[in-house]
């Protein structure tokens, strides 16, 4: 692959009438999918991919090559360059990234190779054995990535970053009542996970599910939100925090910049350099990824804006895409949060979340994986799964209480390649969430 | 290309494996995208090759992609996808088995009326470009795209019971957008909407009248901006065809998805509500539902004369007379269930794995024009162009808010109303189902990108619909 670039940059040297940007990128994934506590199917995937685009003045044109060999990069640099002129401008286009600094290097452990196979399946089959004891099978998956990518464009900017996140999903499933709970382990060092410590918080949580299952009726309630569900709400509210909704009208913070949106104890801040996250060395385009203020006790202070829209919209550029969020702690803790809750209830995770409108932030979506009732100060009850109907804005207005540590959360980002971000979130105690229907079903 | 398939089913040792089997995914795409009235993106890629192997060893199944074709790679890609299933053998309670089926050979290769990859480039954005600056921002319009994505896909399969199959497909995914605003608020409408994607190439541009439309968008997201919202609790809604689709996929077609029964999904996509024991028994919908999966359909996305395990195309009745009656399966778990397979197996990409998908996923049209439907409906409101969609993990309760709803007063459109949004239990609401348009009103709608599995697999799909009418329905939901 460095080979591709060089022999790419070679040829783009007789056409100094071009700017250039060149990404390479491979993907490697082992990736171990389990049910009713056995294999469903083990995957070994690799994958690279060469994309160039190619700008005369304002004009551009993109292409991918799979399998970069010299004939297929040839032939693609002619196709574009054949073709770059005829294509209409985009006024929008000032310049490619120039921001040249590199961010510090660290060692990259590859995770594929430190953790086989054989440790996966063995970790699993301890995981499901202690399950099996409540009668609860475990359901799930466990992934380790290792990916490269390298940056190169016309004004001189050459990154290099190198990551490999690892995964552990487990969720237990009870054999007759189909009650399930979810325990997560995620991040780069697998010195962190605890074997043993996992296995009994996902034990502990086995065991909460042996009350009666109920319903509750569409309502305002009071609710405890697990780190899993503030973060994820904290996620899709960081689509109003880019630069590209805002130019398209859609941003709730749109002239809100200095405003206090939140109240004073909510802080979010974007953070690449927090040890028990996934690290990001560079945004997309290269810009290098600092820490980034986005929400400061309460206050909206900065939109994620990269080069482009950095021109066009006037914004301060940075290389941040929201991948490594903490959400500041707060003072109380769990216990003291649930037992200030008379009736209400506990949310572990959430699913299918959609927009209604992002400019307002409503949203509507599902309580999954372990939904609660609390009474009188203590989990009462499970309650089949819930569905909101909300807008993040009201949630973060309404949360009256942070818990005093915070809990690294994976993400999966399951879309064109299999990554893996982290979130750092406490529990957040939340008046008044608008709880629209019942789905009758655990 | 046959001949490396050979040499590569070949690298295994087939008198250790129950099943194998090879396939290989050539594919070109090309992404044109226009963003208020000016180009902002043109790409392409060619010729992306990707190759997968499965094995079936000791009842666990083991797979390995790459796009690296080289015999070192493909020496390499068997090694591995048979040492994963020995591994994940050691983590096994019930193999996996499946009775063989008879081998066979299938070839078959769509022409589009326009092939979007030979046609000039220039012509393209002379097209794009002309709907673009129509739709550009403008009065109360302030943002606009165009796009579309082309993709032609070459696909080869070979098993280790002699199935051979070669195929090439063309399919496009036309989309204009527009967003308004007063300052204070947002309104989007989309042509044709979300499931716009079909079998074919350029001339889905013409076939989906995107230049007759333009204004039309325009005006409608113009006027949601000062359009009422329902106000009633119930109402009795009519279902646009381009929306029923979503309707259909989220809620009678993942449901149905017979992987989920056994909690393949149950790490990302979910489970759902049906149990084995529904199967000829659970009443699904009213008598006006029929719900079948049609992979034999050449006018969808879904079709194909073999699947990815090597299953022939098949038309399955899903829900018959409203009853439900077969899944959709793969050999290993329709073989759990006693049924015969769907044809159902699917991957995006040979380096994917295979998993139970939808195809062409269809309700059976009944009679009547949308026309005769809106005549005969004397309050309600037609509801089309879909804006939000979630659905539980179970598949038993939905939400949907579409871009506009069209208020019905005695048989005649009177008004807008805009974000309309409902909700319901899929058991009620398909038996709520009293009317469907007849087969003037029938067609395909798709998507190129229903996701699933994991690494996540974007599908290629198309549902077959025509309106229909639903009664008393709850609209009530309240942001």
């Amino acid at each position: 692959m460095q080979d591709s670039i060089a022999y790419l940059q070679k040829l783009l040297a007789s056409h100094p009438e071009l700017q250039y940007e060149i990404r390479e990128k491979t993907w490697a994934t082992d990736f171990l999918r389990f049910y009713h506590s056995q294999t469903n199917y083990n995957i070994s995937k690799l994958s690279t991919q060469l994309s160039v685009d190619i700008y005369k003045g304002k004009k551009s044109f993109s292409f991918q090559v799979d399998d970069p060999q010299p004939a297929k990069l040839e032939a693609a640099l002619r196709d574009a360059v054949g073709v770059v002129d005829k294509l209409p401008e985009d006024p929008d286009f000032v310049d490619l990234e120039s921001d040249l600094t590199l961010a510090p290097q660290r060692p990259v452990t590859n995770n594929i190779e430190a953790i086989p196979l054989a440790s996966k399946t063995g970790i699993l089959s301890r995981l499901a054995a202690a399950a099996s004891m409540y009668d609860f099978d475990i359901f799930g998956t466990f992934i380790c990535n290792h990916q490269t990518q390298r940056l190169v464009n016309s004004n001189g900017l050459d990154k290099s970053s190198e990551v490999s996140p690892i995964y552990l999903e487990v969720k237990a499933v009870h054999n007759k009542s189909q009650v399930t709970v979810l325990e997560t382990f995620g991040g780069e060092d697998f010195s962190f996970f605890d074997e043993q410590d996992f296995s009994e918080r996902l034990i502990r949580k086995i065991k909460s599910c042996s009350a009666d299952i109920v319903d509750v009726e569409p309502g305002h309630y009071d609710v405890i939100l697990a780190p899993r569900c503030l973060a994820e709400f904290v996620q899709y509210l960081c689509y109003g925090m880019s630069a590209r909704s805002l130019d398209n009208h859609s941003s709730f913070f749109e002239g809100k910049v200095g405003q206090q949106v939140f109240p004073a104890f909510i802080s979010i801040t974007d953070d690449p350099t927090d040890p028990q996250l996934i690290r990001r060395a560079y945004g997309s385009d290269g810009h290098i990824y600092r820490p980034l203020k986005l929400i400061e006790q309460g206050v909206f202070r900065n939109f994620i804006c990269n080069n482009y829209y950095s021109h066009k919209t006037g914004l301060p550029k940075n290389g941040n895409t929201a991948s490594c969020l903490r959400i500041d702690a707060g003072s109380k803790t769990l216990e003291q949060m649930t037992g200030s809750v008379q009736k209400g209830l506990y949310i572990s995770s959430l699913h299918y979340m959609n927009f209604i409108n992002p400019r307002e932030t409503s949203l509507t979506g599902l309580t999954r994986d372990g939904t609660f009732l609390i009474e009188d100060g203590k989990i009462s009850k499970v309650v089949n799964n819930l569905r909101f109907t909300e807008r993040i804005e009201r949630i973060l207005n309404n949360v009256l209480e942070l818990e005093n540590r915070c809990y690294t959360i994976p993400f999966s980002e399951n879309y064109e390649l299999f990554d893996i971000d982290t979130i750092k979130a406490p529990h957040a105690l939340v008046r008044d969430f608008n709880i629209s229907s019942s789905t009758h079903t655990i | 290309m046959e001949d490396l398939i050979k040499r590569t089913l070949e690298k295994i040792d087939l008198s250790r494996v129950e099943f194998a089997d090879v396939r290989v995914t050539r594919t070109d795409n090309e992404d044109i995208y226009f963003m208020n009235g000016f180009l902002r993106g043109y790409g392409s890629s060619r010729d992306s090759v990707a190759i997968g192997v499965r094995v079936l060893l000791n009842g666990c199944w083991g797979f390995a992609g790459t796009s690296d074709l080289s015999e070192a790679s493909l020496d390499r890609l068997v090694r591995t996808a048979v040492s994963n299933a020995e591994q994940g053998g050691k983590f096994t309670r019930e193999p996996v088995t499946f009775p063989a089926l008879p081998p066979l050979r299938a070839s078959y290769h769509f022409q589009p009326e326009i092939d979007p990859f030979s046609m000039a480039k220039e012509e393209k954005i002379d097209f794009l470009g002309g709907l673009a600056t129509r739709i550009k921002p403008q009065g109360k319009i302030v943002h606009s795209i165009v796009m579309a994505q082309f993709q032609k896909q070459q696909r080869y399969y070979l098993n280790s019971e002699g199935t051979w199959s070669h195929t090439t497909f063309y399919n496009t995914l036309p989309m204009m957008e527009v967003i308004a605003s007063d300052g204070n608020q947002i309104q989007s409408r989309t042509w044709p909407g979300h499931m716009s994607a079909g079998r074919g190439g350029f001339e889905l541009f013409h076939r989906q009248a995107f230049e007759a439309n333009c204004d039309r968008i325009i005006k409608e997201a113009t006027d949601l901006l000062s359009a009422p919202v329902i106000t009633e609790d119930r109402a009795d809604i009519i279902i646009g065809a381009g929306h029923l689709a979503l309707q259909l996929h989220e809620s009678v077609g993942h449901a149905t998805e017979a992987d989920r029964i056994f909690g393949m999904e149950i790490s990302y996509a979910g489970k759902t509500f049906i149990k084995p024991s529904m199967l000829g028994k659970f009443q699904y919908g009213s008598p006006q539902v029929n719900i079948y999966s049609d992979s034999t359909d050449p006018r969808g996305m879904g079709f194909h004369p073999v699947d990815d395990e090597g299953v022939p195309g098949r038309r399955v009745d899903i829900i018959r007379d409203g009853i439900l009656v077969n899944q959709q399966t793969s050999r290993h778990i329709a073989h759990m269930l006693g049924l015969e397979p769907s044809s159902n197996m699917k991957a995006s990409f040979a380096d994917d794995f295979p998993l139970v998908r939808m195809t062409n996923f269809c309700l059976a049209p009944g009679s009547g024009s949308l026309e005769q439907l809106i005549q005969d409906t004397e309050h309600g409101y037609l509801l089309d162009f879909t804006k939000t969609w979630s659905g539980d993990d179970n598949r038993n309760n939905f939400q949907f808010t579409t871009e506009i709803g069209y208020k019905i007063e005695n048989g005649r459109i009177t008004g807008i109303v805009k974000e309309p949004t409902y909700f319901g239990i899929t058991q009620d609401f398909w038996n709520a189902c009293d009317r469907v348009c007849g087969e003037e009103e029938w067609g395909f709608h798709g998507t190129f990108s229903c996701g699933k599995g994991e690494p996540g697999q974007p599908m290629l799909l198309s549902h077959g619909v025509a309106p229909a009418r639903f009664k008393n329905i709850n609209v009530s939901v309240k942001i």
